[in-house]
């Protein structure tokens, strides 16, 4: 093993790689507890979002020790369903929002209307 | 609440924790290292959810950064090799910048700031794809992230919000958390288990191992997707051939380089030639005479070509999927945003210029038919 692959494989490479595991595990971690203890609904939604990116750096990650772009590919699939799910989970909250005129996610603990 | 100034105090005292924790490994064993500061930080992160007294939340700060610094310390620990050099510096202070605005995303009261905050985050997160060398993902997160989804969040949080009838100004629901303990012990566990999964001494070595058994095929893989780019692939061999004309012609040499005419192809059709990890190509000369030349690692194509070429020729499928889901969700948000009219079956045939599907006197009408 020579030249360039010899420098693919550098010793801060591996620190980094760990480095951004580290942070996409706390980034999870920070969502998920967002998520469950939050009340506002946009709230919650964002704190998806988050465990979305936490995903997302976590493939990077993945991909630069394998050496491997299909984690990149991975993330663009990562990104359109963020999307996706930004535009329908805001347009529910919107309307969920005219029926109580609230945004605490408590409102709606019943499951039903009224 | 800032974190720059108890970030300094304990970025100054970061080192006895560390060296202690250092001592006590040989008694504990190195995996109980990595739970007990995700403890501490997790405890932190109950006190920082919670509103409270300033000097309570300064001092769960503090202790979170605390916890933090031991989680960086037994991780770059753990990659191995020499002391962290000037690599390390840049994930650490993108990583921190992440972390904090992902707490505070967390823990502010007012929903405008945590979408601002959540921007922090993406920015930082893009700057930690940089340092990763996915290029084409950090500034499409930027672009889809910042730019797109948080925008459309904070449209969202414009027309959601409620007129502040109380003085303090954020609402109740906002300021209390709902079962703070309970949720950061899930978040601990969460932690915990991806820490002890990601850092335990077999994943160090698994991914050592897959980082040197990847590293030429890595190679190999980005050469050949040259191949199936006939037009980039001339331009590269033009490069190459330049680059060795200007190595090898004497020095009052004014003439140009060679022009390539063709990149000659085996039988089965490819043109890149692997060595080791060393590439090479055979052309034809505008002259007609054929050469084979080395192509320098400088001349692989980027990040966003890779991407490009994987995305249609590995993951055709994925690619056609994610675009039924785009146009899913385009039909789903004009659903629920378009104005609801109830009409019935039999109102909407009629509207069509059809005849009604019920008899008069019969229960037609609105939902007759479903």
């Amino acid at each position: 093993m020579n030249g360039i692959a010899h420098t693919l494989l550098a010793n801060s490479d591996a620190q980094a790689v760990n480095l951004a595991l580290l942070m996409s595990a706390l980034l999870f971690a920070c969502g998920l507890v967002g998520f469950l203890s939050r009340r506002n609904m946009i709230i919650m939604f964002l704190c998806t979002e988050l465990m979305f990116q936490a995903a997302a750096l976590a493939m990077i990650a993945f991909g630069k020790v394998h050496h491997d772009v299909s984690g990149q590919v991975f993330v663009i699939f990562i990104l359109t369903v963020a999307a996706a799910e930004a535009a329908l989970a805001l347009g529910l909250i919107v309307l969920l929002y005219r029926r109580r005129e609230t945004l605490d996610s408590e409102a709606w603990s019943e499951l039903k209307e009224a | 609440m800032d974190f720059a100034i108890p970030s300094l105090a304990i970025l100054s005292t970061m080192t006895p924790p560390a060296a202690l924790l250092a001592q006590a490994e040989g008694a504990v064993g190195s995996g109980l290292v990595l739970t007990i500061a995700c403890a501490i930080t997790a405890i932190a992160l109950v006190f920082l959810m919670r509103p409270g007294p300033t000097g309570l939340r300064i001092a769960a700060t503090v202790g979170g950064l605390a916890g933090f610094a031991i989680l960086v310390v037994e991780v770059l620990k753990r990659a191995g090799g020499e002391e962290a050099s000037l690599g390390t510096v840049f994930p650490l202070v993108f990583g921190f910048t992440a972390l904090a605005g992902a707490v505070r995303m967390v823990t502010h009261p007012r929903p405008v700031f945590a979408a601002l905050y959540f921007i922090l985050v993406v920015i930082a997160t893009a700057a930690m794809f940089l340092v990763l060398g996915a290029e084409f993902m950090a500034f499409a997160l930027i672009i889809v992230y910042a730019g797109a989804i948080l925008i459309t969040y904070m449209f969202v949080l414009m027309l959601a919000q409620q007129s502040p009838v109380e003085s303090e100004g954020a609402a109740w629901y906002d300021r209390v958390p709902r079962e703070a303990g309970s949720a950061v012990l899930i978040g601990f566990v969460v932690l915990a288990t991806l820490s002890e999964a990601y850092f335990s001494k077999s994943a160090q070595s698994f991914r050592a191992d897959a980082a040197e058994r990847t590293a030429v095929d890595g190679m190999a893989n980005a050469w050949q997707r040259l191949d199936g780019m006939p037009k980039l692939l001339l331009e590269t061999s033009q490069k190459a051939v330049a680059i060795d004309w200007a190595k090898t012609r004497a020095k009052d040499d004014k003439s140009p380089a060679p022009k390539v005419a063709e990149v000659v192809r085996d039988a089965r059709g490819k043109a890149i030639r692997m060595m080791d990890d060393e590439a090479s190509v055979e052309v034809r000369l505008a002259d007609g005479s054929a050469r084979s030349v080395l192509l320098p690692p400088e001349l692989v194509p980027d990040n966003s070509r890779q991407i490009g070429v994987d995305l249609v020729s590995k993951y055709p499928a994925g690619l056609e999927i994610a675009g039924v889901v785009l146009l899913m969700a385009l039909f789903g948000a004009v659903v629920l945003a378009r104005k609801q009219i109830e009409l019935g079956e039999d109102e909407r045939r009629e509207l069509a210029g059809m005849r009604r599907l019920t008899v008069d006197g019969e229960s037609g009408g609105s939902g007759g038919l479903r």
